[in-house]
């Protein structure tokens, strides 16, 4: 069974900070479907750019949990409401 | 409270929207289409789409906005699937290539009339695209509403020749069939319904009827153009209480919007305070198939009746900004006659910069048309209704907790 | 308010505002107004209150054409090569305008930029004479950002001849520099709010240029009487851009919003930067004056503003 619950909340600039990385892995995600090798430079630039971007996603939750201490669970992941900057912590019971 | 509120849309008011008008083409012929003019021979080529998105991209210091709706439309647009697939990929490539910061701020938007949602070049543009769609399926409501408008186009109609009443294939049963697909791609998806003279008997069994195949959010409204009847305004009133009843009474206000119930309409307005404009166009940027921008596709000569199209530039010679000016300085007041500065609903009541320019008395965008007038005086009336209605039940829910709450130590003596 | 006709005698009147020139008759020679309409026109002004300014042609009108104008009272407004009394002289040519024959007058200067530039010898020899000079750029639609500056130094070379007139007592005015000077509010051309034109063809146009551009856009005749729709928008209450803007001189000339930005109440960028390099060269004129102690009665002080078209501005005002 799904577990859904509100743990905290982050400001509206954090919100912004990790809006603008989701949306970027995205359009990365969706680029990587049709650049392909042979376009040597824009590849490499996307590999390296989705690699970086993979990084700052990620350390945008480290800290912020740190920071906020957010309840979390073996079987979960956080997820942010982008409109009212909730975090919810969802886990398999 | 519990109440579901309306979608305002992906970045509202910080997109900037550009409209491809891919096809002038459609597999229908729905009676109440504001597109007069639809064809099979205009056909967007990729020539003119790429120096279409070539000429915008080059100008990033000009197109300021945070972020950008790409939008398709047309006639319907998923008719020219391999065209958009073609556009979104350059799209996709060179805002990448160039650094454009629209790069971390797009979507592809869609409304179409689902009829070709489910093939597998639709399919697989949806799977390739997922994170940044938005697809609108336009379906009316009951069979009988839907079809009553929403029917097949006939070889004979190119010709100018009308179908006879029982020739008439609808295409209920053609969109219908990829509604569970759609919510199941998209489960936050909302229609859109449109609603004239002849729709009015069947607005509230229609809006129930797309709840009740999973859609919760019914985008919903009558047409601007001067098509109402005497009478029309009593039944739509009619037609917008029974529904309130409905909704309230079946609680499916918890999770479903209507946008004909909204708290804040049918008040007056302001002169100074509440003198913005109610549309978009100008803001927006509209290219067809010729190469021609306009300030939005309802400025294109196939959704015009009787004004020649407004074209403010082409993709050869750039955008004339003067041919803007009129758009970008709209207010309410200017365009508005005494009555409507004075209304005292007025909030609410919608406009169509296009439908405005068509019906105006001469060349101009500041002549607001009325035609909608009693139909809006008609939904403020039900409106009241609903949220007089809906806050007094929820207000008595309260009362009804609060005592129970209070009365709860006393039952246990 | 209505408050003047202007009659054009003749398909050929002279242009004297921003208009085309006059479309050539499909017949041949251009027609003089027939006399039956030019006094219907004559008795409409008379029951309707309004001002009458006849606009003649190059050519004499017959005895009966002049009885009829003199019927009224009004304003005549000629071509300066033709003879006889006016109210207000039109300029035809550089080389036909005889300054010396316009002693007191007020005349009307049809030129483009780069001729007025070429030809401001001759300027200051008519503001020498002239009571009252109106320059009529034709040339606004083709005005360029970067002819700003050109502009500006061209209106400070005129201000220098105003100058040198004003140091002998002369007070002659020149539209693009003095008519800002003076004024406290809007004063623009009117058409179709204060002034509508009766054409030839016994049909009204909100100006002239509207009837030569194409005469199927008339706004009623003599016999319906007047039909102008949205005439609320040809006022300037219904200009979002003007009602703010203290360019007072500016034409702000509805038949050229219409070809530049399709909506007549809606001025292009051209004719806004131009009404603007007027209004600052005003300022500077003003400046001048004050340094020499030269006085002009009723004038004003004129703001520094640090926009050019007021578009710019629209969102603070709105």
């Amino acid at each position: 069974m799904e577990i859904r619950k509100v743990v905290g909340q982050v400001t509206p600039e954090e919100r912004a900070e990790i809006q603008a990385l989701f949306e970027r892995k995205n359009g990365l995600t969706e680029l990587a479907k049709i650049v392909s090798a042979d376009n040597t430079e824009l590849y490499e630039k996307l590999v390296k750019d989705m690699g970086e971007t993979g990084t700052k996603f990620q350390q945008w939750w480290d800290t912020k949990s740190k920071k906020y201490g957010w309840e979390s669970h073996p079987k979960g992941n956080w997820e942010i409401n982008f409109e009212t900057c909730e975090i919810t912590l969802v886990a398999q019971e | 409270m519990n109440i579901k509120e309306s979608d305002r849309g992906w970045q509202s008011g910080m997109a900037k929207s550009i409209t491809f008008i891919v096809t002038k083409d459609c597999q229908l012929a729905c009676k109440y289409c504001y597109l007069v003019g639809k064809n099979t021979k205009e056909r967007m080529s990729w020539e003119v789409a790429k120096q279409a998105i070539d000429y915008i991209l080059d100008r990033e210091e000009e197109f300021r906005e945070e972020s950008v709706i790409w939008d398709f439309i047309g006639g319907e647009p998923f008719l020219e699937i391999d065209l958009i697939d073609k556009i979104c990929d350059y799209l996709k490539t060179e805002m990448y290539r160039r650094n454009h910061h629209w790069f971390n701020s797009y979507r592809f938007s869609f409304s179409t009339n689902g009829i070709n949602y489910h093939t597998e070049k639709v399919q697989r543009f949806i799977e390739k695209n997922r994170n940044h769609l938005s697809i609108g399926i336009t379906i009316d409501g009951t069979q009988r509403k839907h079809d009553l408008n929403r029917i097949w186009k006939t070889p004979e109609m190119e010709q100018g020749i009308a179908p006879k009443p029982e020739e008439e294939r609808g295409s209920y049963k053609d969109v219908v069939k990829n509604i569970p697909l759609w919510l199941e791609q998209f489960p936050g998806a909302s229609t859109k319904v449109t609603i004239s003279s002849a729709d009015i008997p069947y607005i509230k069994e229609s809006v129930l009827h797309l709840y009740s195949l999973g859609i919760k959010e019914v985008n919903i409204n009558c047409v601007f153009e001067d098509v109402w009847k005497d009478g029309d305004d009593k039944l739509f009133e009619e037609q917008l209480t029974e529904l309130a009843d409905a909704i309230i009474d079946g609680r499916l206000y918890e999770d479903h919007a209507c946008s004909f119930f909204m708290e804040h309409i049918g008040k007056p307005m302001d002169r100074e305070r509440d003198n913005q404009n109610w549309c978009g166009a100008g803001m927006m940027l509209a290219v067809d198939a010729a190469g021609m921008f306009y300030p939005c596709t309802r400025f294109a000569q196939y959704s015009l009746r009787s004004k020649p199209a407004w074209i403010i530039g082409n993709i050869h010679d750039g955008i004339d900004k003067n041919k803007l000016r009129p758009f970008l300085t709209l207010d309410r007041c200017t365009q508005s006659n005494e009555e409507c500065i004075n209304c005292e609903v007025a909030s609410g009541c919608a406009w169509c910069q296009g439908e405005n320019f068509d019906a105006a008395d001469t060349h101009t965008v500041y002549q607001r048309s009325t035609a909608i007038c009693k139909m809006h005086k008609a939904r403020v009336r039900a409106n009241n209704y609903y949220w007089n209605k809906l806050f007094r039940k929820l207000e008595l829910q309260e009362y009804e907790e609060q005592k129970r709450k209070s009365n709860h130590p006393a039952c246990e003596l | 308010m209505l408050q003047y006709l202007i009659i054009l005698l003749d398909e050929a009147s002279v242009p004297y505002c921003h208009s085309l020139n006059p479309t050539p008759s499909p017949m041949g020679e251009p027609r003089l107004i027939p006399l039956d309409t030019l006094r219907a026109g004559i008795v409409f002004a008379m029951k309707e209150n309004l001002n009458i300014q006849f606009v003649y042609p190059t050519r004499s009108l017959p005895d009966e054409y002049e009885a009829a104008i003199e019927s009224i009272d009004h304003t005549k407004i000629k071509p300066e090569v033709l003879s006889g009394e006016a109210d207000v002289l039109v300029l035809t040519g550089w080389e036909t305008a005889k300054a010396e024959e316009l002693d007191g007058a007020t005349c009307i200067l049809h030129t483009s930029r780069s001729e007025l530039q070429k030809h401001l010898a001759k300027v200051q020899e008519l503001l020498s004479r002239v009571a009252r000079l109106n320059v009529v750029l034709t040339d606004i639609e083709e005005f360029k950002d970067e002819d700003a500056d050109a502009y500006s130094q061209m209106l400070d070379a005129l201000s220098d001849c105003l100058i040198e007139q004003f140091r002998q007592g002369r007070m002659v005015q020149l539209n693009l520099l003095t008519d800002r000077l003076l004024l406290t509010e809007m004063n623009n051309c009117g058409a179709g709010d204060t002034n509508v034109t009766l054409a030839p063809n016994g049909k009204f146009y909100l100006c002239p240029a509207f009837y030569h551009e194409d005469a199927n856009q008339s706004v009623g005749d003599l016999t319906t009487g007047l039909n102008i729709k949205n005439k609320q928008l040809l006022r300037l209450d219904h200009a979002p851009i003007c009602r703010h803007c203290d360019a007072y001189q500016c034409r702000r000339c509805i038949w050229m919003n219409g070809r530049l930005t399709l909506d007549a109440n809606t001025p292009s960028h051209q004719q806004c930067v131009i009404a603007h390099l007027e209004r600052n060269a005003s300022r500077s004129l003003m400046q001048k004056m004050q340094a020499e102690g030269i006085r002009m009665r009723d004038a004003r002080p004129i703001d520094e503003i640090n926009y050019l078209d007021p578009f710019n501005n629209y969102k603070q005002w709105k």
